[in-house]
């Protein structure tokens, strides 16, 4: 409902309900203001938005006085003003006067406000408070004399990070903002109190003394790291990225990022840049320019082709590429003559891939999964996946929704989960079927084909209770985390998710991992269609078989296959066995020397033009915020010199743009009919291994190159190191104790790992993380291994 | 002080009045009898607790009748009924000593609150530092709860009332109402912003009441004896007797129930006159936080809330710190001011900043520092403290640094000027 | 008439006569030629002439890397790079001034918090080759070292009329 009100003598209509400093806002009516801030609750204590109210003696904060019907507020008149002043007066009593020194300058709220409402000079000559620093980690930095006590970043830990770690100690003057506990913070969002604090007490460390507000320059980007796609400033200046910020977009990311997305750019520059192209001659690695590097390609790749077949090359990229890099890649393999082309790196199972809908996309959009009654989700750690899914997660739980876990390991959450189901790993097959079958017993009408299979199982009461739950709620949502993904029986998974969503009348939503999976199934960087869903006649080899077929030829996109694969032993030996591998990569790696025959520098996301699909199907694109590095080039333009050098048709791109228009008038091509998941469900599910199984996870900061070369990120409390960790009874069978190193074996390799003891991982299963070197030799993500003590 | 009908403070005469017999015998828990059995309606209760006209004795004098009236007994929801016990006003001490002798008529007035209200849970949040207190009140509640008069489950009624202590942790803040609650709840006791009021938005988000425990005391009285006697105690529209806390430069110091209305020369009289036949220079008639008056005008004042309040002051809570002609006044307002620089919670940037601002300054006057534009700065600050924050503590610093630097004024300019007090002996 | 007085006036060489009047005056009049180097002429106080860094008494260099002389240079002849020290202070790692980009204005100078960045009264210097004419941090500071004494009673001396 609206209500009439009056602000500086502008008449308004504003929402019944809403404070005066929202209907000002509204209205471009500024009022200062420093503890309010829109995404947080109202603390009223900062006093700088006091308004003159009319009928009220004392002047009130508009932060927490309710519009009413009729109500004239007066921002700048006498009583105001006076009041504004005076707090503002106040607020720099104990503030310390070091703005030269600090990184906020220039960029300060408490400035800005104080340049419109201080006086010009003090009153107060007496000494001023100072406060001890605190260890916020690698990721923030303090300079806690300057607080003023606003409480955002208190707020920001309980209401948005869900992790109560900083809060107020002390009482008046002595009032300080710290850590409960000494320790870094471990929220996976912590770095948003560095926008949120509108001083100079909390800053961003890595950017610390580096550059001023005035002398970067903005960019507009889109994260790399996950599918959300959140909207970024990258703030450059003389031609280096010098710090990532979030840009507001209301639907994606609201006002926040992740820690991932903000310091990723700390890898930019890493000491593995190659700004040069690359060939090994006679064993050795030669720099050499562009003209040389891709004729030894194309020569390679034209031999192969001519002596063998097109069908003995494979190219692989990351789900991080770009739209028009995906696109370029697949459209440069078909056009040899060949479908071997993938980016499902991290997937073991390729079984039912011709059954999926053209994309995987999220059934709603992202700002509307606040709003759904039930979310179940399986597999997986949305909180360290993507962060931002798990914060529209977490609202839903605030506004009330059921949110479900079914998951091999009893993962921790940012919020109260409602109901979970641990079952253990190689049981979730088993798990989601007889929650199926719990359903089609509780809703006879559901017709599925999959009858056969869901009497293999029995439903317990757990099941039923589950399938209840589901069949109760208006607006659920089924999403299917890493762990579902990358399982072993990752396809049947996602099938019975479909049949879950079926039978509950509910719908299913991948979380892919990388930031444009959903971009590179529409680019058609997959074997078995083209872009926009277009059939081929004969699909390609998928990851896997490109990896056990032991191919004479490699063609990797922004890929390191030792850290980014499901199965990064085999696809070491057959990089190693290949004749030519020709890496498009914007780092190179001790292995890669090792494998590679060509390396030919790309630029990362921040220096190339492109667009990326987020998994609620929105194309965003973005231009490059700052030159590539060096000899580096966009990746697009290798790909289509590559082309062109092949004497392809269709490589004569003068821009981005124009790979991006093309893809474009594809989407025409979609017809409705290929949204659909076409599953045929097996009779049986597959007999399960006694054995120990492990599961492979890649921890939030191993997920991509850039991230992993972020050093500030390393350092957090949140960032893994290689362990196995199983439960107490498993490391007890085996007699095992906590941090004893063991021998982890699968195959014909072995590494050696300090043992974790985690009791939330249920059977006999191992949690081994993945994206580090010493991982790496390992086979099967998904798999049984062998367990020894050293 | 024969002719004086004393209402929380009727048993003193008895021998160990604390105790559950002594109480009963004195007529204790009629009136809370009479509601277990049904036969008083929460309509009359109500009304008598309107026509007694008892004030709050916390120190807004805000009409308890009044204020009771804002809870909707048949609400559905937990309501809670509070008692605050955390005195902690300078020179306040009457709760105290209720607590102490006569424990039983607070639970008996907090449990008929409970009954008009509908509230079904009561806390008493008790000072910390009350060690003595703190025990009778806790085994009065066990005598009353093994008497079947407080619980939930009551034998032979429908009426259900359970009543729980809770001890504070020495912050004078927690005397707030919304702040008392906050720390109730367990967290740090920050004042809440109003509105919502607690009559709508109190204690774990649900309706309360928040009483003095004065104010809870004078209940079971006002029922006993009616309310036109309890009025009759004081004059209009300031009914019944009041505790006051004569402390500083008397000869006999104490707590003193008085009616309302009586002239405060007369009070002084009680109070034994001022110390060594020294001359009277200024009062301060309702706590710390109420403004400073001077001798020639508490002479002529009566002490009730409207007298007071005409007179630029406050009856507060009712603590009367008199200081004869050896005072010296700036001595005094540097202590006030530590006083509330301590106690700031620290949310609210005037009050932290600038109760932290007017003691340094008054204490650079009080060691020879200060300067001949301190008076006008002070004065500046403590008006830019008033009405900027959410509760009254700011407040209850300003008022008195305005009033003592209006009355004084050439004593702190004196100080200003020679670097030392103008009363000899300073 | 007319012709005779010009013919007359050019024969006896007068207008030559008019102009060595001038010569004379100034051959007879106090010569202001001074002999440089050995000579020089007075300097203002306030003269801005060669950019110094200057230190406190212990040492300690005064430039916090605020960048404002960098901001409000209107050549944009100032270049800064900070970091922190390992001690945690602010300071530049680079601080480059292009003289040739300079205009002697004197706002570093008015801009600097700390009175780091100051303008000598030193007029006369020159650059021997390419490349010299930007002043590095190192350089600065040196011209800062040898001047300070200078520096500060040129400070001083100007302070009250500020």
């Amino acid at each position: 409902m609206k209500i009439e009100i009056e602000i500086d003598g502008k008449k308004l209509q504003v929402e019944q309900n809403s404070m005066i400093i929202e209907a000002a806002d509204n209205a471009g009516i500024t009022v200062p203001r420093f503890c309010y801030h829109k995404k947080l609750s109202i603390a009223a204590n900062c006093r700088m938005c006091l308004v003159d109210v009319e009928k009220s003696r004392k002047p009130l904060p508009a932060c927490a006085t309710p519009v009413t019907e009729g109500m004239v507020v007066r921002t700048r008149s006498k009583l105001a003003l006076e009041a504004q002043k005076s707090v503002m007066e106040f607020l720099l009593v104990n503030h310390p006067l070091d703005c030269p020194i600090c990184d906020q300058g220039g960029q300060c709220e408490l400035q800005d406000i104080a340049l419109g409402y201080g006086a010009d000079a003090s009153r107060y000559d007496q000494g001023k408070r100072s406060v001890a620093d605190k260890n916020l980690g690698s990721l923030i930095a303090t300079d806690m004399t300057r607080c003023i006590h606003c409480t955002r970043c208190v707020r920001f830990g309980t209401e948005i990070a869900g992790i109560t770690e900083m809060g107020s100690i002390g009482r008046g003057e002595s009032t300080e903002i710290g850590t409960y506990v000494e320790k870094s913070l471990s929220s996976e969002m912590s770095a948003n109190i560095i926008d949120l604090c509108p001083v100079g007490a909390l800053t961003n460390k890595p950017f610390r003394f580096r550059a001023r507000a005035w002398e970067v320059l903005q960019a507009r980007g889109v994260s790399a790291h996950d599918c959300v796609g959140s909207n970024l400033h990258i703030h450059h200046r003389r031609n280096k990225i010098m710090r990532v910020v979030p840009k507001e977009n209301e639907a994606i990311n609201e006002t926040w990022i992740s820690d991932r997305d903000r310091f990723s750019c700390e890898g930019l520059h890493s000491e593995d840049r190659v700004t040069t192209p690359m060939i090994k001659r006679h064993g050795q690695w030669e720099q050499v320019d562009w003209q040389t590097a891709l004729h030894v390609a194309v020569e390679g790749l034209q031999t192969i082709a001519q002596t063998q077949s097109p069908s003995h090359i494979g190219a692989l990229a990351s789900s991080n590429a770009t739209l028009e890099e995906l696109y370029l890649l697949q459209k440069l393999m078909r056009g040899i003559g060949t479908n071997n082309v993938d980016h499902r790196v991290r997937q073991s199972d390729f079984h039912y891939q011709q059954a999926t809908a053209l994309m995987p996309t999220l059934p709603v959009a992202i700002a509307d999964i606040e709003q759904q009654d039930l979310i179940i989700y399986i597999g997986g750690h949305p909180q360290f996946e993507q962060p931002l899914i798990n914060h529209r997660i977490r609202k839903a739980r605030d506004n009330g929704a059921t949110v479900i876990m079914i998951n091999p390991v009893d993962l921790k959450h940012n919020f109260d989960v409602s109901d979970k189901l641990i079952v253990a790993n190689p049981l979730l097959p088993r798990a989601l079927t007889a929650i199926c079958r719990a359903l089609s017993e509780q809703n006879p009408d559901a017709k599925t084909s999959a009858q056969e299979l869901l009497q293999s199982v029995t439903a317990d009461d757990k099941h039923q209770q589950l399938a209840k739950q589901l069949l109760a709620a208006d607006n659920s949502l089924i999403l299917l985390g890493a762990i579902a993904q990358h399982h072993q029986q990752g396809g049947l998974l996602h099938g019975l998710a479909t049949l879950m969503a079926s039978l509950g009348n509910s719908r299913v939503g991948l979380l892919t991992p990388g930031a444009n999976a959903t971009g590179a199934w529409f680019a058609g960087a997959i074997p078995h269609r083209g872009p926009a869903g277009l059939n081929v006649a004969k699909p390609g080899l998928d990851v896997k078989r490109m990896w056990e077929s032991q191919l004479p030829a490699y063609l990797l996109l922004n890929l390191e296959p030792e850290h980014d694969c499901a199965n990064s032993q085999r696809a070491l030996k057959a990089l190693h066995n290949a004749d030519l591998v020709i890496c498009v990569t914007p780092y190179k790696t001790a292995a890669m020397e090792q494998y590679a025959d060509v390396i030919l520098p790309m630029a990362p996301f921040t220096e190339t033009s492109g667009t990326f699909i987020n998994i609620e199907g929105k194309w965003q694109s973005f231009t490059a915020a700052v030159t590539a590095q060096g000899e580096s080039r966009p990746a697009w333009k290798v790909l289509r010199v590559l082309g062109n050098l092949l004497e392809l048709d269709g490589f004569n791109y003068v821009a981005s743009t124009e790979i991006t228009d093309e893809l474009q008038a594809l989407t025409a091509n979609i017809n409705s009919d290929q949204q659909i998941n076409k599953w045929r469900y097996p009779s049986q599910l597959p007999a399960v291994n006694n054995g120990i199984e492990r599961i492979t996870y890649w921890p939030i900061y191993r997920s991509d190159n850039v991230v992993r070369r972020s050093v500030p990120l390393q350092n957090t409390p949140i960032s893994d190191a290689p362990v196995i960790a199983m439960s107490q009874t498993l490391a007890e069978e085996l007699t095992l104790k906590a941090g004893e190193d063991v021998v982890v074996s699968q195959v014909d390799t072995s590494i050696t790992l300090p043992v974790k003891i985690d009791n939330r991982i249920a059977g006999n299963v191992v949690y081994i993380p993945a994206g580090f070197a010493e991982t790496a030799a390992l086979y099967e993500s998904f798999g049984s291994v062998n367990i020894e003590r050293k | 002080m024969g002719n004086i009908n004393h209402v929380c403070f009727r048993n003193f005469d008895l021998d160990q009045p604390w105790t559950f017999e002594a109480y009963e015998n004195m007529g204790g828990y009629k009136a809370w009898r009479k509601i277990l059995r049904g036969e008083l309606t929460r309509e009359f209760v109500l009304e008598e607790m309107k026509a007694s006209e008892l004030r709050g004795r916390g120190g807004a004098g805000f009409p308890t009748g009044l204020k009771w009236s804002f809870l909707n007994p048949n609400a559905p929801g937990q309501k809670y009924v509070v008692c605050n016990s955390d005195e902690g006003e300078p020179g306040t001490c009457k709760d105290r000593d209720i607590l102490r002798y006569n424990p039983h008529q607070v639970i008996e007035g907090m449990a008929i609150a409970g009954f008009v209200m509908g509230a079904t849970v009561g806390y008493n949040y008790i000072r910390g530092e009350f060690y003595e207190p703190i025990e009778r009140f806790e085994i009065a509640l066990q005598e009353a709860k093994a008497a079947g008069l407080i619980g939930l489950e009551l034998k032979d009624t429908k009426v259900a009332f359970d009543l729980h202590t809770h001890i504070g942790a020495g912050a004078y803040i927690c005397g707030e109402e919304t702040a008392l609650l906050e720390s109730l709840e367990g967290k740090k006791g920050y004042p809440r912003f109003k509105p919502p009021f607690p009559a709508n938005f109190g204690l774990y988000g649900q309706p309360t009441t928040v009483n003095n425990t004065e104010s809870f005391a004078s209940v079971p009285i006002i029922l006993e004896k009616g309310s036109k006697w309890f009025s009759e105690q004081g004059i209009p529209n300031n009914g019944g007797t009041k505790i006051f806390c004569v402390s500083g430069h008397v000869n006999k110091p104490g707590n003193y129930e008085v009616p309302l209305g009586m002239p405060f020369s007369e009070l002084l009289e009680l109070a034994g006159g001022v110390r060594d036949g020294n001359k009277l220079k200024a009062v301060i008639p309702g706590g710390s936080s109420a403004p400073i008056l001077t001798a020639d005008v508490m002479m002529k004042i009566d002490m009730d809330f409207d007298s007071l309040a005409k007179a630029g002051s406050m009856l507060g809570s009712g603590a009367v710190i008199v200081m004869d002609e050896t005072t010296c006044m700036v001595k005094v307002l540097s202590r006030l001011a530590h006083f509330y620089d301590e106690e700031s919670c620290g949310q609210c940037t005037p009050c932290r900043e600038g109760t932290g601002w007017v003691s340094r300054i008054v204490h650079r006057i009080l060691h020879g520092d200060g300067k001949p534009d301190d008076l006008d700065l002070l004065d500046n600050v403590a008006a830019n403290m008033i009405g900027r924050t959410i509760c009254v503590l700011a407040d209850a610093l300003a008022m008195p640094v305005q009033s003592f630097i209006r009355c004084f004024r050439e004593e702190f300019e004196y100080f200003i000027e020679h670097g030392k007090s103008m009363v000899e002996g300073n | 008439m007319n012709k005779l007085i010009a013919k007359l006036k050019s024969f006896t060489l007068w207008e030559l006569l008019i102009g060595m009047k001038l010569t004379g005056r100034y051959f007879f009049s106090k010569k202001m030629t001074i002999q440089f180097p050995e000579e020089k002429t007075p300097t203002s106080p306030r003269f801005r002439g060669l950019h110094a860094l200057r230190r406190y008494p212990n040492g300690e260099e005064r430039c916090i890397a605020c960048k404002l002389c960098e901001a409000v240079c209107p050549a944009l002849a100032i270049t800064i790079e900070a970091q922190p020290r390992d001690d945690g202070s602010r300071r530049t790692t680079i601080y480059e001034i292009d003289l040739f980009k300079c205009i002697y204005c004197g706002f570093c100078e008015e801009s600097c918090p700390v009175d780091s960045i100051v303008e000598t009264t030193i007029k006369n210097y020159h650059f021997t080759k390419r490349g010299d004419n930007i002043m590095n941090k190192q350089e600065l500071l040196a011209v800062g070292d040898k001047f300070e004494q200078r520096i500060a009673q040129e400070k001083a001396d100007d302070a009250k009329f500020r």
